[in-house]
């Protein structure tokens, strides 16, 4: 567009200045201010921009029919925005390519635990390879912000669910208050929320290693008069990829549609380690 | 004591909702939501209740906070 509009303004400039100097009648031959009468009045022709015009005496009119130059400036318009799109996307791979090797050069989560599930069966780490993992750390006497988060992680398993093309989430949920949450309770505590939802607990030993291996913070507070208490601890849903590394984690403020979508985003761009 | 289920918490803060609209309607006047109050302690464990008293009380000093009606006092100026 740009290239049109110049020429037109020169082919503007050229026609002032042709009827400056040719068009209007000659004063008589006494006062005629040109050299002579014979030479033929100034004629432009052979400025280039009548040349492109492709018609003599244009002066105001398009030299391209419209439907052309609406074409080409389409074309255009779409290259640049495909190309933007392209590096954009290119862009937030690269970002969290960067993202997942700083999240495993910190290697949170490394080591074998040894836990016991909501049916009593035993479970290590290395019963969840080849399996993505969703993890949240809680407890049953939680007033609020677990049963809130099992529900968002709940839904975002439903909403990968729906997606045939990925692999299925393991949502698990580990309590960080063992002396109260047994197996029975863990078993009535995560039946509420998914029926694939894994409860897994186990000794206070075995279960301080995780939480510590998983940097999780966790504090009980004072007891009341009828023994009940609250367990302050880090709010965070962790995201293990199949090889058992962590590859991600969630806050409390990302909603269910932002954590699928992260989950979605490393499921197709995830490389073994060992690859 | 085993934690509460899945109907039991809903219950729970079903009560502290009501009790919390009647707070807002009475303008934080606890003596005209008393039987909510009662209700909401009889649904709720005695830590949930605090948690929620506590959380109550956070939410009323961000709400404050937001609205610039904290300035620091002028004693610190000169520490």
């Amino acid at each position: 567009m740009l290239p049109t509009l110049l020429l037109r303004l020169r082919r503007a400039a050229h026609a002032c200045a042709a009827l400056r100097r040719g068009c209007p009648p000659r004063p008589a031959l006494h006062t005629c201010p040109w050299p002579s009468p014979r030479l033929p009045a100034w004629e432009p022709l052979a400025s280039p921009a009548r040349a492109l015009s492709g018609r003599a005496g244009a002066g105001g009119k398009a030299p391209l029919p419209l439907r052309t130059r609406l074409l080409v400036a389409v074309l255009l318009g779409a290259g640049g925005l495909g190309t933007w799109l392209y590096l954009r996307r290119e862009k937030e791979l690269q970002q969290l390519e960067q993202r997942v090797e700083q999240l495993r050069h910190v290697a949170v989560g490394q080591g074998d635990f040894q836990l016991v599930d909501h049916t009593g069966q035993p479970r290590r780490k290395a019963d969840f390879a080849g399996q993505w993992v969703l993890l949240y750390f809680g407890f049953t006497h939680c007033p609020d912000i677990c049963p809130e988060e099992l529900e968002k992680l709940v839904e975002v398993v439903h909403l990968l669910e729906n997606d045939s093309h990925l692999p299925p989430v393991q949502p698990i949920f580990v309590t960080v208050d063992p002396e109260r949450d047994d197996v029975a309770a863990m078993a009535r505590y995560v039946r509420d929320f998914h029926p694939r939802l894994l409860g897994l607990t186990g000794s206070p030993e075995n279960v301080r290693e995780v939480a510590k291996a998983y940097r999780v913070y966790a504090s009980a507070g004072d007891p009341d008069v009828d023994g009940d208490y609250i367990v302050d601890h880090t709010v965070l849903i962790y995201l293990l990829a199949p090889d058992g590394l962590f590859l991600d984690y969630y806050t409390r403020g990302k909603s269910e549609a932002q954590i699928a979508q992260s989950v979605r985003q490393h499921m197709v761009t995830y490389r073994p380690f060992n690859q | 004591m085993s934690a509460p289920s899945m109907e039991e918490r809903r219950a729970c803060w079903g009560a502290r909702d009501q009790y919390w609209k009647c707070l807002d309607e009475q303008a934080e006047d606890a003596a005209e939501c008393r039987r909510i109050r009662l209700d909401f302690e009889a649904r709720c464990p005695l830590q949930w209740v605090k948690h929620f008293d506590k959380r109550r009380d956070f939410l009323k000093y961000k709400e404050q906070l937001q609205a610039g009606q904290y300035l620091p006092p002028k004693t610190t100026e000169k520490t």
